[in-house]
């Protein structure tokens, strides 16, 4: 099985870093695609949108294609899970921003600091992290927030 | 669409093809979305797969927006915000029932939003998810529209 969640305690400040991939044509489609199969439940392949097509999203009104922006709340999701694995699955959240258009060769990074930790009666740490995706220079094209609330260890 | 509408159900059974799929598409590698190699035993529906709801339940309730069909609106929308609480993982073999509203309809800066809000149960009432979403109607901005 593989592990998620197994990261540890983590004090105010500490940072999460997910996964840095540029975003390319086929990672649309990928996402694209995947996303019409599961609503389908059979294998589908998107077809003309301003994911995928140009001159579409010219059409639009945008200056070219433009990524999905639950590709970037994916990433940063599966970061969530990576650090606090099944915790995060019972009682975590995740608040994503599409506040900058993702362009194809862009590198995106998926990055997170933890803003507060509080520990509930329960014994729980309660998490609150700041998330964001950023490209190569720093800029942030996504953001947001999590929390997640992480059961006492027996 | 507008505010205070309230969205006809979506049901549906969750499949390990739906949940394998959608990880895949996404390069989720984490094993318990793609078997039931899991704490739990039994394989896990990604928790973002409540936005693939979204889709199911506007293509159920909005002619207009059905693009799981393939359709194509007016004008293509853009996702702006995406806001998921989760409370308990959905796990393959179990039926899902997808709920929601359309809670405000507005425009800001010369462009028209509109916000959901979504609740997904289990069919024996364990409540998965809830969640909220904003999204942008029309790209271009509408002229003296403020």
């Amino acid at each position: 099985m593989t592990e998620a969640g197994t990261s540890g305690v983590l004090g105010v400040g500490a940072e999460l870093t997910g996964p840095a991939r540029v975003m390319t044509s086929e990672r649309i489609q990928w996402y694209d695609s995947a996303m019409l199969s599961a609503a389908k439940g059979e294998l589908a392949r998107v077809g003309t949108n301003i994911h995928t097509d140009a001159e579409y999203a010219k059409s639009q009104g945008l200056p070219a294609v433009i990524a999905d922006g639950m590709i970037s709340t994916n990433w940063l999701s599966s970061m969530m899970l990576t650090h606090f694995g099944m915790d995060y699955l019972e009682r975590g959240e995740l608040r994503t921003k599409f506040i900058k258009p993702i362009f194809l060769g862009t590198l995106v990074t998926a990055r997170g600091r933890v803003q507060a930790v509080e520990r509930r009666e329960s014994g729980a740490l309660s998490y609150t992290l700041e998330v964001w995706c950023e490209d190569e220079k720093g800029v942030k094209l996504t953001v947001g927030d999590a929390r997640v609330e992480v059961a006492p260890r027996r | 669409m507008e505010a205070g509408d309230v969205f006809e159900p979506v049901e549906y059974v969750v499949t390990p093809f739906i949940c394998s799929e959608y990880a895949h598409g996404v390069e989720e590698n984490c094993e318990w979305f793609h078997s039931a190699e899991t704490p739990a035993g039994r394989q896990i529906r990604p928790p973002t797969m409540i936005h693939v709801d979204k889709m199911r339940i506007l293509e159920k309730n909005c002619r207009k927006e059905q693009r799981v069909s393939g359709a194509k609106g007016p004008h293509a929308r853009i996702h702006y915000e995406y806001h998921a609480r989760h409370h308990s993982p959905a796990f393959v073999g179990e039926r899902l029932i997808v709920s929601g509203r359309i809670t405000d309809k507005y425009v800001k800066r010369g462009r028209t939003y509109i916000d959901y809000a979504l609740e997904v149960r289990t069919a024996d009432g364990r409540l998965v998810t809830t969640y909220t979403d904003k999204t942008l109607l029309k790209y271009e901005k509408e002229a003296g529209n403020d």
